[in-house]
């Protein structure tokens, strides 16, 4: 009842404005001098106003008994598949416009006046740049597998490194313990035995070499006797 | 028979028409001057305390685009109002042409139970729910912006979107546990 009223309302409304233009159908000198624009502005509102309304008589007609839980799980459902609609229908348009554009600088490009020429050197630079920015992209490719190549190489040696470092480890670690508890005994009697005899040594020479100078022989023409003194001088004399 | 019926009307060119309700008539204020500051579009703001409104102005007024009830937090009078002004909208007016927009939901004195209520008011009648800030200018810029945005869309100004998509991607939605008592 009540959109039948409205609509009822919205023709005569209409009828009205269509009567009150007829009389002025030329020059009319009036308010609106409707641009191109605004004439497409206000076909666009208007069919917003007509699809909401459409919309609303149609809430009116089909009554089916559905509860509201059942309506909103589908309401994602429609929403995405109203969105899906959008984005094609967007990306559309935005092709239709670069395809649009290129023609447009095509046919520019045919004309051969000035600006196809700054046009021509606009495009001939960006083919430069884009030529050059793809040689970059190579070079860095190249660059960016000799750093992974070499990274490789390192890890290798690092892993190789690791791996000697914990042989040499193993095999220290392992030495020591047996021949230690084994012969330590024998090695600290050896020791003993090794200082036992150079202190006696020692002490011989020392004595020799206070007998040489005490009674001034004469070592040099005596070749053993030189050969023996030669000796003394090796040996420290303290240790 | 004095229900505001959203078809009534053609709509103008380039224009957009608010009509902001709230009963301590104060927030509406500082927001029309704000909405009118819009170049773009035109946008003319009528402000009401309540509805019905009054059958004088019924053949100047144009189409309403979008019917925003401010409902201060703090005060139980504000939601009661609008709550009873819903009656005298049309239906047609609930795809997506009307927006709740709530003040001082930061107070401390306001009761949780409110917050609730005007959230399940939105959710039941498939609204947007808008938090605004009305003591700073900029919670009055911010809560303009936001209004402008959905007045556009419900204005038929944008062209790939209408007012009842868009009610559907910001409409209030209620979380199912909203019954269980909060943490504090």
């Amino acid at each position: 009842m009540d959109p039948s009223d409205n609509v009822g309302n919205l023709n005569h409304t209409m009828e009205a404005v269509g009567l009150n233009d007829g009389p002025v159908p030329n020059g009319s000198t009036g308010q609106k001098d409707t641009s191109p624009t605004d004439m497409l502005r206000i076909k666009q509102q208007m069919s917003n106003q007509c699809f909401e309304m459409a919309v609303q008589l149609q809430t009116g007609k089909s009554k089916r008994s559905c509860s509201t839980s059942e309506a909103e799980r589908d309401l994602p459902d429609y929403v995405n598949e109203l969105e899906r609609v959008k984005t094609d229908h967007f990306n559309s348009t935005m092709t239709l416009h670069r395809m649009q554009m290129w023609h447009a600088i095509g046919e520019k490009l045919k004309q051969n006046d000035l600006e196809a020429d700054a046009l021509k050197a606009a495009s001939d630079r960006c083919m430069a740049l884009c030529s050059r920015i793809k040689q970059l992209q190579r070079e860095s490719r190249d660059l960016q597998g000799e750093i992974t190549e070499t990274q490789k190489k390192r890890l290798e040696m690092k892993r190789l490194t690791h791996e000697k470092m914990k042989e040499m480890e193993g095999l220290t670690s392992k030495k020591e313990d047996p021949d230690t508890e084994k012969y330590k005994a024998a090695l600290e009697k050896g020791r003993a035995n090794l200082e036992k005899y150079k202190k006696m040594a020692i002490m011989t020479q020392n004595v020799l070499r206070g007998i040489l100078l005490a009674c001034k022989v004469n070592w040099l023409d005596d070749p053993q006797l030189r050969d023996i003194v030669m000796t003394l001088e090796e040996f420290p004399t303290s240790d | 028979m004095s229900l505001l019926k959203p078809f009534s009307k053609l709509p103008g060119l380039n224009t957009a028409n608010i009509l902001l309700v709230e009963s301590e008539e104060q927030f509406q204020q500082s927001l029309a001057d704000a909405l009118v500051e819009e170049t773009a579009v035109t946008v003319n703001v009528r402000l009401a305390k309540s509805l019905p409104l009054p059958m004088e102005n019924k053949e100047s007024r144009p189409r309403i685009d979008l019917v925003v009830f401010i409902i201060n937090l703090t005060s139980e009078l504000s939601f009661q109002s609008a709550e009873a002004s819903l009656k005298y909208l049309d239906p047609g007016y609930f795809l997506g042409k009307v927006c709740f927009m709530v003040t001082n939901a930061r107070n401390a004195s306001v009761p949780t139970e409110r917050l609730d209520a005007v959230r399940k008011l939105a959710a039941s009648l498939h609204c947007p729910l808008l938090f605004a800030e009305d003591q700073t200018p900029d919670g009055v810029a911010n809560a303009t912006e936001r209004l402008l945005t959905i007045l556009k869309v419900a204005a038929g100004l944008v062209p790939t979107a209408t007012a009842l998509y868009l009610s559907n991607l910001t409409r209030c939605t209620v979380p199912p546990d909203i019954d269980q008592p909060s943490f504090d």
